[in-house]
């Protein structure tokens, strides 16, 4: 057997492994360890002398000393403190009262208020989960039509994966070797284009057939001029004040991202203070989990960057470029072709592990098909979009049916978030026949004139 | 055997809290910088030797803890529907296969690399403040080991469950918010579906 064709049955037998449920990370280093000796073998080497051993350490090491990635435990920690900082009843009952005399207000003020917390947590199953809890209910009670609460919730809460500061944008970042910064820049317009398609979806249908989304009654959305303001100031604009100066800090380059993460952090823990949640029991919970989390991440890492080091050197690299560059495909053909693999990859794994292993494949080939990384980044952040609210696997709506009432069905669910899967479908393409929606701000804010 | 699982699982749990407190240290350090920066007008030349050496060792150190909490990341569309016990089967299978000579590989090639490192007592390359980076690649070889013990108490837990066809308990700990909330639910459902023993409904 040839290198190349060992290189791909790695790629076959790693992919046969993970579907049996073992541990990613561990599998992929595993992995690249046997095959790695394999391609470094030396007949007559000592057993141990084998550089693969190197290989490994020197991988992990650099996952360590990657400068990208220290905003992950800092943007992790700052979602797990908001999470937990009360902050959620406020911030959702603030925009509803504000969005009163939108139709639809319920529905707008929850896909506002996810969009919010998710931009802010990054955390989808949280958002899905206690937005599941609070705003869901009450749009039920308002009699609210169930498909559409139900989609405002799944399609919102995912929002924060494509909007900065998102964690996805810093991991594709990281695994494409580009400016974090720069992405950021790119996701702007096309996160505020997605959301608005959302919030116009909403007030359409509920102004074209009113039944979907009855009025309130008078007493709820009586509230006088004054207290609307109040409520807005205490709980909305402290949240949105700290999301902007993240924000700002890393696109004004005044700040890297994870120096950004690291002040946001500090100032999530204040506004945790200033609302009264911050003890010593959610600051362990939040430093625990945050810890988990980033072993789950880097260590995600230190597999993939080993195994994709193994597999190029293999030639397995070299067979997929080859394959690739063979089916003779337009650059927008080899576009559609790798966001389809790329969605269907979403079924049976999560954003983590199609950006941190598989991501990296088609990386090398952007450039032969001249596609900006940057661009394909944005594609895929928006595609990964669709893997949380499609069957069969679908997480959000699983995490919404989870905590919903009992007579809401799961198929009410998907068929509600279905429209909001279209819309996403519909922003890839505008952002494909429109690439200035991703390349001019970065453009714009970075290149010297 | 239990007695040694619950001993394993609390030293990686014990590990891995203490060097989860790092994130604040990261956290006060890197915000520490920023003002120092801008407020100041004095920028450290140590920050970013810092704030890498303490965001390697915050995940370096916390890898034990979060397998014994089983957070490490599974493809688990089929997994989740198996029994408990094929689950354990094919669990002990790679552990063994997979997990026990990757993590003694990494001990191996860490403990050369982190060896050359404490003979040097090697500083960090990002700056002139010649902050030394030999006690972070320490931590390599160590946490090889503690991954390595990890990975033998999963061993045991596999076993226990293929006898039992149950996973053991693990211990209580803090949860996704998703998963707790989830958890607590089914909870509450299955008391009004079985009253208890005093019986609300006679």
């Amino acid at each position: 057997m040839t290198d190349p064709q060992v290189g791909m049955v790695m790629l076959g037998l790693f992919i046969f492994i993970i579907m049996l449920g073992f541990p990613i990370a561990f599998t992929l280093i595993a992995m690249a360890l046997g095959f790695g000796y394999y391609a470094y073998y030396v007949a007559g080497q000592d057993f141990f002398a084998n550089r693969i051993f190197t290989l490994l350490v020197q991988k992990a090491f650099e996952v360590t000393s990657n400068d990208v990635l220290t905003a992950v435990p800092l943007f992790l920690f700052m979602g797990y403190v908001i999470e937990r900082a009360n902050i959620l009843d406020r911030l959702f009952r603030s925009l509803q009262i504000a969005a009163k005399h939108v139709p639809g207000s319920l529905a707008v003020a929850t896909l506002l208020t996810c969009a919010m917390f998710a931009t802010a947590t990054g955390i989808v199953g949280a958002v899905v989960t206690l937005m599941g809890l609070l705003a869901f209910p009450a749009m039920l009670r308002a009699g609210y039509d169930t498909k559409l609460s139900a989609g405002v919730v799944c399609a919102g809460g995912c929002l924060g994966i494509l909007i900065p500061p998102s964690i996805l944008l810093i991991v594709y970042a990281a695994t494409a070797g580009i400016s974090a910064v720069k992405l950021y820049a790119a996701a702007m317009i096309p996160g505020f284009i997605l959301a608005g398609f959302y919030v116009t979806y909403v007030v359409g249908r509920a102004f074209l057939n009113p039944a979907l989304c009855p009025k309130l009654p008078k007493e709820e959305t009586d509230v006088p001029f004054f207290e609307v303001v109040r409520t807005l100031l205490t709980s909305f604009f402290p949240l949105a004040v700290l999301i902007a100066s993240v924000l700002g800090a890393i696109l004004f380059g005044l700040a890297t991202p994870s120096e950004a993460a690291a002040a946001g952090a500090l100032a999530s823990l204040i506004l945790a203070g200033a609302y009264g949640a911050l003890n010593f029991g959610m600051l362990k919970e939040s430093v625990y989990l945050t810890a988990r989390a980033t072993a789950m991440v880097c260590y995600l890492f230190i597999g993939s960057w080993t195994f994709a080091s193994v597999f190029a050197l293999l030639g397995g690299q070299g067979v997929i470029e080859r394959f690739f560059l063979g089916l003779n495909l337009s650059p927008t053909m080899f576009l559609i072709l790798t966001q389809f693999i790329i969605f269907l990859l979403g079924w049976p794994l999560e954003w983590t592990e199609i950006i941190i292993i598989f991501v990296p494949i088609f990386l090398p080939l952007l450039e032969t098909f001249q596609v900006d990384p940057i661009f394909f980044g944005i594609l895929v952040a928006l595609n990964t979009q669709t893997a949380f609210t499609t069957p069969p696997v679908a997480m959000a709506c699983f995490y919404l049916k989870g905590v919903a009432p009992a007579h809401v069905s799961l198929s009410e669910i998907f068929k509600g978030s279905l429209p909001f899967v279209f819309m996403v479908v519909l922003c890839m393409v505008l952002v494909y026949i429109f690439p200035g929606l991703t390349l001019w701000l970065p453009d714009y804010l970075y290149t010297p004139r | 055997m239990t007695r040694f699982l619950f001993f394993i699982d609390s030293l990686s749990s014990w590990v891995g809290k203490s060097f989860a407190w790092l994130i604040l240290v990261l956290t006060f350090g890197v915000s520490y910088e920023v003002f120092v920066r801008y407020v100041l007008g004095a920028p450290t030349t140590w920050a970013f030797d810092i704030s890498y050496i303490t965001y390697g060792a915050l995940f370096l150190m916390t890898g034990a803890y979060g397998l014994s909490r089983n957070s490490h990341v599974r493809a688990d569309v089929l997994y989740r529907f198996w029994r408990p016990r094929t689950q354990a089967t094919m669990d002990l299978v790679l552990y063994i296969l997979f997990f026990l000579p990757a993590v003694a590989a990494f001990i191996y090639s860490g403990w050369n690399y982190a060896a050359m490192s404490v003979r040097f007592r090697e500083v960090s390359i990002f700056s002139p403040a010649g902050i030394p980076v030999f006690p972070l690649k320490m931590l390599i070889p160590v946490t090889g080991v503690l991954l390595l013990l990890q990975g033998l108490a999963e061993i045991i837990r596999c076993v226990l469950c293929i006898r039992s066809n149950q996973w053991p308990q693990r211990f209580h700990d803090v949860e996704e918010i998703e998963s707790a909330v989830l958890r607590e639910k089914q909870r509450l459902e299955r008391e009004q579906a079985q009253p208890g023993p005093r019986g609300i409904n006679k």
